[in-house]
């Protein structure tokens, strides 16, 4: 929201906003303390806190990538493939230089460790500089050249755990193992993950808003062809934040791996590139460019993860299962809450017209089904019917100013 | 031209508008007589398109009462001004790009077949009806993005006379027209007229409303200022009205101190593949010397910010000839790097091509020369302070604070923002784009008076604009651009209005 004022902005911590999304934060977690019925958050609080940490860290790491793609007025598409792909570069880099010890679950030693780690960011920065080149050379939407990549990388590194195996070991396989000590240790210490996260966040920060690249970054996703006209080399600009992008995806593979002890290119981080977009929408940021930040990316991450968390806790059973749904609702929320100040002034209405009509059935029903599915069955009627009853006030309460004659 | 009270087309009697933190109208009462054209002047921001706006249902007042023919009305939307009569041609043309010229006139309203289908048949020829009466050559079904800028404003036109519109607002109609469209245009006009349209019409040019207008109503603030009959006024008069102060007479005596050549194009060609001239400019030569104000006039599409794109390296690449910078030759393949040699443009048009809508004006300022405002490879808040602070001070921009948003300052502030980053370039040579473009009276006076005082620092300024007089009161010489030849050079002296419309025109 622009200030009108001549206050200086970088004296002010977090933004409006992102005050809003740290009380939510708060509320949220609050409420899953009372609750649940476990009241987890009472008796294990040290588990709760290290499960959303590392899930937290875990997202907010490619994120951060995905915060600097936006801001620079793009977007990609292709993280979660990215992250497939980064898991198994590595992955097979240590099978093809160390066949045996994989095999037999051996630790490879942390000269190779590292060599696999160095390939999958190499891979990351080969990855952006793909981006980048189809974007400002060819002339690619962002959208088309990582919608290419996000089909194409994910099956590029099934190809590639496929032929490495059928050729260091005596069998093909759609997976690889990995369990060096450590891969390990980065497990059962939810602190590096955390810490990387941290430094990371930190030298975003410090390059979006205290380098003149990041100033850049922000110039041309707020209008690239006045930013090029300035003398910007706005192809370079892309290509950091491509780069930047596919690196931390890469990164993120590799805690990918070293949680789950395999890389597995068929299906991890399927579909995390959305939470990644997701968490930096939630936290603030435009995707028409120019606008966003990293504690509003950080907080927002941090909010998804706990809202997960809070339904999995309430829920018990499968809440993989919902995480979608509530990324999908939190997404929807946020958003429009951000624009409440705009809803407010400009008369703007929720529920005009027959698409407004319609859109009541058909959200009491979700919030019905929603919770008849998670609760039981009379439980869902009664939110369904509640919804319903709520949304016409509402648009009851909307369209009384239309019908009312104007005062003379 | 005499009213009656009952004789009334249109009444807004007593109308406020505030948005949040302005007043945007207060107390604004006017009355139009049937058939009359009214012109509507004020400076930016002086109310004039909100209370248009108003007229044509896209805002609703929060005070006041409208009538139209005598009965009070209320208009919910746009929708429902149409069907009393009232159509908007805005500034920035409302046609979908990517329609025929037939569906955009009659976009929302579709003729349908007896099965519900789409009539294109019909209303393909029921556009031709219209834009013949419009003297406009266009195919109903061409693709309306390819035309040209006028041909749109005639579709917009077309479109307000297949509603029927006995009201017409026109918001700036000419502002992007070139001569000819513009004689054009005033001839619909005085069409429209004998068919008995009323007609709103909004302008800053004098010249136009005092041909046009029966009667000029000037608003300023917000507020009604007057409304005198044309006869009995003089354009300095409203302008002063516009203003609320004398402004300045825009005459320089800069002593004639032309100094070294800065720059030499010679035979500078640059290629037009897809169109049938082939080139976009032929054969341009021209020379600017340190501390001299060159001016390059040029009806649109003359080939005028071709020619500026091309020497700071921001056009196509194609283009063949020589240029020499200081007796060097050079070509440059990206602005960047006539940045570096010391070559500085401010573009044409400030919001799609200069502004950073979400940068403050400090980030606005300094985007050129952020390395100075760094202290161990980081940007350093104080250090872009003092930066921007002698920019700012010096092109006397009104801003509340260096971290304002560059949003809320006047078009006026925001362009001496953008003049102001490109001086902290320390440049030789200065590419002004219709620098004065949207911009009110007031703060054209204090640009003029900027760039006359940059030129006599030493600069070499090559300045365009779409109107004449400016050229006139700025430029040491002026070169005229017609179809992408240079046709002619004056002097000061030399040149008048007549003489440069003549060259312009391919005369």
């Amino acid at each position: 929201m622009p200030e009108p004022s001549g206050q200086p902005k970088a004296k002010v911590l977090l933004r409006s906003g992102e005050w809003a999304l740290l009380a939510a934060i708060v509320i949220a977690v609050i409420l899953t303390a009372l609750v649940d019925a476990n009241h987890s958050y009472w008796f294990r609080p040290l588990e709760s806190l290290r499960d959303i940490a590392r899930n937290t860290a875990l997202l907010g790491i490619f994120a951060l990538g995905a915060t600097v793609v936006i801001i620079a007025g793009g977007i990609d598409l292709s993280a979660g493939s990215m992250i497939a792909l980064s898991g198994t570069v590595a992955a097979a880099t240590m099978v093809a230089l160390a066949p045996a010890a994989m095999l037999g679950f051996k630790p490879v030693g942390p000269v190779i460790v590292a060599v696999a780690c160095l390939a999958s960011l190499l891979v990351g920065f080969l990855v952006g500089t793909l981006h980048a080149w189809l974007i400002t050379a060819v002339r690619l939407p962002p959208f088309i050249a990582t919608l290419a990549t996000l089909v194409g990388l994910r099956s590029f590194a099934r190809a590639l755990c496929e032929s490495t195996t059928a050729a260091f070991t005596p069998t093909k396989s759609a997976l690889i193992n990995v369990s060096d000590p450590l891969f390990k240790a980065v497990r059962d210490n939810v602190w590096i993950p955390v810490a990387v996260f941290g430094l990371l966040a930190f030298a975003t920060w410090l390059i979006l808003t205290r380098t003149v690249l990041g100033r850049h970054v922000h110039a041309l996703g707020g209008n690239e062809q006045a930013a090029r006209l300035a003398g910007i080399r706005t192809e370079n600009v892309k290509w950091f934040a491509y780069c930047f992008g596919a690196m931390t995806a890469a990164l993120a593979g590799l805690f990918y791996v070293a949680n789950e002890s395999v890389a597995a290119p068929v299906n991890q981080g399927r579909g995390h590139e959305l939470n990644a977009i997701a968490a930096a929408v939630v936290g603030g940021c435009s995707l028409t460019g120019g606008v966003g930040t990293v504690p509003g990316t950080v907080l927002g991450a941090i909010f998804l993860r706990v809202v997960i968390d809070a339904v999995s806790k309430i829920i018990k059973t499968g809440a993989d299962v919902y995480e979608g749904l509530i990324v999908g609702i939190v997404v929807v929320i946020a958003v429009t809450f951000s624009q409440v100040g705009q809803l407010a002034q400009g008369g703007r209405r929720l529920l005009p017209g027959p698409l407004g009509l319609c859109a009541i059935p058909t959200l009491a029903l979700l919030c019905g089904a929603v919770v008849a599915m998670t609760a039981n069955g009379p439980a869902g009627l009664a939110s369904g019917l509640a919804a319903l009853v709520f949304l016409a006030v509402v648009r009851a309460w909307e369209s009384r100013g239309a019908r009312a004659p104007r005062p003379s | 031209m005499t009213t009656g009270a009952g004789d009334l087309a249109i009444a807004m009697r007593g109308i406020s508008k505030r948005f949040p933190g302005v007043v945007a109208l207060a107390d604004v009462t006017l009355e139009v007589g049937r058939g009359e054209l009214r012109a509507i002047c004020g400076e930016n921001g002086a109310g004039k398109s909100t209370l248009m706006k108003i007229l044509s249902g896209v805002y609703q007042p929060d005070d006041g009462v409208l009538e139209v023919d005598g009965r009070e009305v209320a208009f919910a939307d746009t929708r429902a001004a149409e069907r009393a009569g009232i159509a908007i041609i805005h500034q920035e043309l409302a046609l979908v790009e990517d329609l025929t010229v037939a569906a955009n006139v009659f976009l929302g309203r579709e003729r349908r077949t007896a099965a519900g289908l789409i009539d294109d048949r019909t209303m393909e020829a029921e556009c031709r009806r219209l834009l013949a009466l419009l003297e406009c050559q266009v195919d109903p079904r061409a693709r309306t993005g390819g035309l040209r800028v006028g041909d749109q404003q005639l579709v917009e036109i077309a479109k307000a006379l297949s509603l029927d519109a006995r009201i017409l607002v026109m918001d700036e109609p000419t502002s992007a027209l070139t001569e000819t469209e513009s004689v054009r245009l005033e001839r619909i006009i005085a069409r429209l007229r004998e068919r008995g349209t009323t007609i709103l019409y909004i302008s800053h040019k004098m010249d136009e409303v005092f041909r046009l207008a029966d009667r000029i109503t000037v608003l300023r603030d917000g507020r009604h200022v007057r409304t005198v009959d044309r006869a009995a006024t003089t354009p300095a008069e409203v302008t002063g009205w516009m203003v609320g102060r004398e402004i300045a007479g825009h005459e320089f005596h800069r002593a004639a101190a032309r100094g070294p050549r800065l720059l030499e194009i010679r035979e500078l060609t640059l290629p037009w593949p897809a169109h049938p001239r082939g080139y976009r400019l032929a054969n341009v030569s021209l020379d600017l010397h340190a501390g001299e104000i060159l001016g390059v006039a040029g009806l649109m599409g003359a080939g005028r910010t071709e020619l500026l794109e091309t020497i700071f390296g921001a056009g196509e690449p194609t283009w063949t000839g020589s240029m020499r910078l200081r007796g060097e030759p050079v070509r440059f393949t990206h602005p960047a790097e006539a940045r570096a040699a010391g070559i500085a443009m401010v573009t044409e048009d400030r919001k799609r091509l200069g502004l950073f809508p979400d940068l403050d004006v400090a980030a606005n300022v300094s985007l050129c020369s952020l390395r100075e405002a760094t202290r161990g490879g980081l940007l350093d808040r104080r250090r872009e302070e003092a930066l921007v602070a002698g920019p700012i001070r010096d092109t006397g921009v009104k801003t509340p604070g260096p971290h304002a948003a560059i949003t809320g300052l006047s078009g006026g502030n925001q362009q001496k923002c953008i003049i102001g980053r490109w001086l902290l370039t320390k440049p030789a040579i200065l590419l002004l784009d219709d620098p004065t473009r949207g911009i009110d009276v007031g703060a054209k006076a204090e640009l003029y008076q900027l760039i006359d005082r940059l030129c006599r620092e030493g600069l070499g300024v090559i300045l365009t604009s779409s109107e004449l007089p400016e050229l006139l009161t700025l430029a040491d010489r002026i070169v005229v651009l017609a179809e992408g030849r240079l046709t002619a050079e004056f002097t000061r002296a030399e040149a008048t209005e007549q003489r440069i419309m003549h060259a312009a025109t391919g005369g």
